[in-house]
C-alpha cells in the first residue's frame, strides 16, 4: 500500500515537472543565452532577422567573416520566410518572448517597434549616412534605425534589345515623355521583339508603380505629405488629378505593349527576369533587387540600366527624368530581451558594415547593395545598382514613398490588378484608391 | 476525517491522470481564448507596449467592414460546393471500393494520399499545374479554356480552389464512409435480398439510413474545414486575382497582421468562431435526428 503511494507521488511529480519544463523552455531561453554569454568571459551570441531573402547566403557568409574579425562575437542569421512581411515575423518573435538581437525591418515598421528597440542616435555612422537616410526613423530627435540599403526602381531595359530597335546605340535621354516611350515600344515591336513585360504582383503595382502618382505631385516632400493628407480627408479627386492620370496614361500604353497582354495576371515575378535577360522583351518595370533574377538569364553580359516612368508629355515635368529611390531596409536593435553585451555586439556589427573593409566588401560586392553611407566609396557591383547611383549622383532621383500604411500595397495593388486585367476602368480604380485612403483609420 | 482523506486521494488520483492534459488545455486553449477576448476590446496593433480599451468599437468595426462580409459570403459559397462535392465524391469512391474489386486496397491508399501532403505544398503543386502545365498543354493543342492560367480569372480561380479541396479531402472522407459501409450488418442486407429488394432499394432503405452517423461526421468535418480554409487558399491563389478568392480566414489574418489592427482582427475571428459554431451545431443537431438503429 505504502509502495503504491510512493510510486504515485513520483509519477505525479515527474509528469508535472515534464509539463513545466516543456512550457518553460521558451521563456527561459533568453536567460540561458545570458548565462552562456557570462560563462566564457566575453563570448557573445547575437542573432539577426533577415528580411531580404535574396541575400540570405551572402549574409550567412558575412556572419562567418565577421566572426573572424571579431572572434568573441557569434552572429546567427535568421530568415524571414519569403512572402511574409518582416513585421509579421518580428511581432510573432516578440510575442513568444524570444526576439532576435537585430531585425531588418521596412522603414514604416520602425515606428511601431520604437518602445522595444534601442536608440541609436549616439552611433558614429549617423554622421556618415546619406542625406535624409535617418529622417524617417527619427522620433523625438532620437534615431532608432540603421539605414541598410538604398533601392530604386523604374523601367529596367536590356541595352542589346534597345540598340537593335533604334538601329544604333540607344540613348536613354531620348525617352522623357509618354509619347517618347510609346515610340520606343513601337520601335522594339518593329524589330521583332516584344516591348515590355508587366509583372502583376500586388506589391509591385501597389507599392511601387502607383506611389509614383503620389511622389510625382511635387518636388517638395511637404507638398506630397499634404497631398496624402488630402487623400485621407477625401478632399482630392484622383480621377481629376493630373499626375495620376498622366501615370495611368503611361500604364495604358504599357498594357497595350505587354507581352502577357492575353492573360496579364498569370505572370510570375521570375518570368520578368527571364524574359528581360533572354532579350525577349526590351523593358521590365522593377527595381535593382531584381538583379539576381536577370543575371541568371543574362545574354547581354550585363548591359542593363534604368529608364524613368514618364507621367506627361512635357519633358520638364517633375518625375519624367527622375528615378524613384529611397533607403529601404532598416536594422534595429532589440532592447527588451537582449543583454547589454549583446547590444554592444550588435552595434559592433553595424559599425563593421560601415567602417571595416570586409564589411563594406560584403555590403557592396557580395550582397550587391547600394550603401546609404557617404564614406563607402566602392562602386555598386551590378549594372542596376550602378545605374541608380548614377541617377542619384546627377540629382535625378525622386524619393520613394516609404511610409505607406501597412496594407496599402495589398489593397490598392488588388485594385491595380483589376485595372490591369481589364475588369475595372480608370474611374473605378480612382474611386477604389480614394475609398482606401478615406477609410483608413 | 476518513472521508476527507479519501476525497484528497481521489483528487490526487484524478489529477495524476487528467492534470497534465488539463494543464495543457488550460494554457494553450482557455487562457489564450480569454486573452484574445480581452484584446478585442483594445486597439492593440500587435507590437506596441501600450494599448487602450476601446469598448465595443472593434465589434462595430466588424459590421462596418464590408470586405469581411464579402469574403464571408464567398466562404459560404465555397463551403456549399466543397461540402456537397467532397461528400458526393467520397461516398462514390467508398461505394465503388467496397464492391470487392481487384486491388481495391491500393486504390483506397491512392485516394487517401493527397491528405498526407500538407496544404501549403499541395497548393504550390497545383499552382504549378494550373499556371504552367495546363497553360502549356492549352497553348500547344489550342484548347481555348486552357490557354490562360485559371488562377488569373476570378471565376476559374474559385473553381480551382474547389477542385483542389475536393481532391484533397475526398480520400479522407472516403475512409470514414468505407468504415460506415462495412459496418452495415450483412444479415439485414441478405434478409432484404431474400425478401426481393433490389440494389437501389437496399441502398436507399437500408445502407444509407444506417450510415447517417458517417454522414454526420463527414459533413461536420468538411463544413468546419471549409470555413477555416487558409493554407490552400494562401498557396494556390494568395486570395487573388485582385482579392476575388480571399476567404474569410485569410481576411481575418490580414486584418490582424497586415493592416496591423490586432483588435479588429481578433474581433472578426471571434465573430467567425461564433458563426461557424452555430452553423456546425445546427448541422449536427438536425442530422443526428435522422439516425436510426439497426
Amino acid at each position: 500500500m505504502k509502495k503504491t503511494r510512493w510510486v504515485k507521488g513520483i509519477a505525479c511529480t515527474a509528469a508535472l515537472s515534464l509539463v513545466l519544463a516543456g512550457c518553460g523552455g521558451n521563456a527561459n531561453s533568453g536567460d540561458s543565452a545570458e548565462s552562456s554569454a557570462k560563462g566564457s568571459a566575453k563570448e557573445v551570441k547575437i542573432t539577426l532577422l533577415n528580411s531580404k531573402s535574396e541575400i540570405q547566403t551572402q549574409l550567412e557568409e558575412a556572419a562567418k567573416t565577421f566572426h573572424q574579425d571579431h572572434p568573441d562575437i557569434t552572429l546567427e542569421i535568421m530568415a524571414a520566410p519569403n512572402g511574409t512581411s518582416p513585421f509579421e515575423k518580428a511581432s510573432t518573435l516578440y510575442a513568444s518572448g524570444n526576439p532576435p538581437t537585430m531585425m531588418m525591418l521596412d522603414t514604416a515598421d520602425v515606428e511601431k517597434f520604437k518602445d522595444r528597440i534601442l536608440d541609436l542616435s549616439g552611433e558614429k555612422w549617423n554622421a556618415d549616412a546619406v542625406e535624409n537616410a535617418t529622417s524617417y526613423t527619427t522620433y523625438d530627435g532620437k534615431n532608432y534605425g540603421f539605414p541598410f540599403s538604398i533601392e530604386g526602381y523604374g523601367f529596367i531595359y536590356n541595352k542589346k534589345v534597345l540598340d537593335q530597335a533604334v538601329g544604333g546605340t540607344f540613348d536613354p535621354s531620348t525617352v522623357q515623355t509618354t509619347a517618347d516611350l510609346e515610340k520606343l515600344f513601337k520601335q522594339i515591336e518593329a524589330s521583332g521583339k516584344k516591348a515590355l513585360i508587366i509583372s502583376p504582383m500586388d506589391w509591385s503595382l501597389g507599392a511601387h508603380f502607383l506611389p509614383l502618382a503620389y511622389a510625382g505631385q511635387s518636388k517638395d516632400m511637404a507638398e506630397v505629405d499634404k497631398f496624402i493628407e488630402s487623400l485621407k480627408a477625401g478632399s482630392v479627386d484622383l480621377a481629376q488629378n493630373k499626375v495620376f492620370n498622366g501615370l495611368m496614361d503611361t500604364f495604358d500604353i504599357m498594357m497595350k505593349y505587354n507581352i502577357d497582354q492575353k492573360s496579364p495576371l498569370s505572370g510570375a515575378y521570375e518570368r520578368g527576369g527571364e524574359m528581360l535577360g533572354k532579350g525577349e522583351v526590351g523593358l521590365w518595370f522593377q527595381g535593382n533587387w531584381a538583379w539576381p533574377q536577370i543575371q541568371s538569364f543574362d545574354t547581354t553580359s550585363g548591359a542593363y540600366a534604368f529608364l524613368p516612368v514618364p507621367i506627361s508629355n512635357n519633358p520638364s515635368d517633375y518625375g519624367n527624368q527622375e528615378i524613384s529611390s529611397a533607403v529601404s531596409k532598416r536594422i534595429v536593435i532589440d532592447k527588451e530581451e537582449s543583454t547589454p553585451e549583446q547590444q554592444e555586439a550588435a552595434k559592433a556589427f553595424l559599425n563593421w558594415i560601415v567602417y571595416e573593409q570586409n564589411g563594406q566588401d560584403f555590403l557592396v560586392n557580395k550582397a550587391s547593395i547600394i550603401p546609404a553611407f557617404k564614406n563607402i566609396t566602392l562602386p555598386a557591383a551590378d549594372p542596376l545598382g550602378k545605374s541608380i547611383q548614377d541617377y542619384i549622383a546627377k540629382g535625378k532621383s525622386e524619393p520613394s514613398m516609404s511610409l505607406m500604411p501597412a496594407d496599402h500595397w495589398s489593397v490598392v495593388g488588388a485594385s491595380m490588378q483589376k485595372y490591369l486585367s481589364g475588369a475595372g476602368d480608370r474611374a473605378a480604380l480612382a474611386k477604389e484608391i480614394g475609398d482606401y485612403w478615406k477609410n483608413l483609420k | 476525517m476518513n472521508t476527507e482523506k479519501g476525497r484528497w486521494s481521489r483528487l490526487r488520483g484524478g489529477l495524476l491522470f487528467t492534470g497534465p492534459t488539463l494543464f495543457c488545455f488550460l494554457t494553450v486553449m482557455i487562457v489564450p481564448f480569454f486573452y484574445g477576448l480581452y484584446l478585442t476590446f483594445t486597439n492593440w496593433d500587435g507590437i506596441s507596449t501600450t494599448q487602450s480599451l476601446v469598448g465595443f468599437d472593434n465589434y462595430l468595426g466588424v459590421f462596418k467592414d464590408a470586405v469581411f462580409w464579402k469574403s464571408f459570403g464567398l466562404t459560404l459559397k465555397y463551403v456549399l460546393f466543397t461540402v456537397i462535392l467532397v461528400n458526393a465524391v467520397a461516398f462514390l469512391l467508398a461505394f465503388g471500393l467496397t464492391r470487392g474489386m481487384k486491388g481495391q486496397n491500393i486504390f483506397r491508399a491512392g485516394f487517401f494520399v493527397p491528405n498526407l501532403v500538407g496544404g501549403i505544398v499541395l497548393g504550390l503543386i497545383w499552382q504549378f499545374i494550373f499556371s504552367q502545365v495546363l497553360v502549356y498543354i492549352g497553348t500547344k493543342t489550342g484548347i481555348p479554356f486552357l490557354e490562360a492560367s485559371w488562377l488569373s480569372e476570378p471565376g476559374k480561380a474559385f473553381w480551382s480552389l474547389v477542385l483542389v479541396t475536393v481532391w484533397q479531402y475526398a480520400g479522407y472522407m472516403m475512409v470514414i464512409y468505407i468504415a460506415g459501409l462495412m459496418s452495415v450488418p450483412n444479415d439485414i442486407l441478405e434478409a432484404a435480398s431474400i425478401d426481393g429488394a433490389n440494389g437501389w432499394t437496399k441502398l436507399g432503405r437500408i445502407t444509407l439510413p444506417l450510415m447517417v452517423p458517417s454522414f454526420v461526421v463527414c459533413i461536420f468535418l468538411t463544413l468546419q474545414r471549409g470555413f477555416m480554409v487558409y493554407d490552400v487558399n494562401l498557396s494556390l491563389t494568395k486570395g487573388g486575382p485582385f482579392k476575388s478568392t480571399e476567404m474569410v480566414s485569410m481576411h481575418v489574418y490580414g486584418k490582424a497582421f497586415l493592416s496591423r489592427d490586432y483588435g479588429l482582427g481578433q474581433a472578426e475571428a471571434l465573430v467567425l468562431f461564433l458563426l461557424v459554431t452555430v452553423i456546425t451545431l445546427l448541422q449536427v443537431y438536425f442530422s443526428k435526428k435522422l439516425e436510426v438503429e439497426a
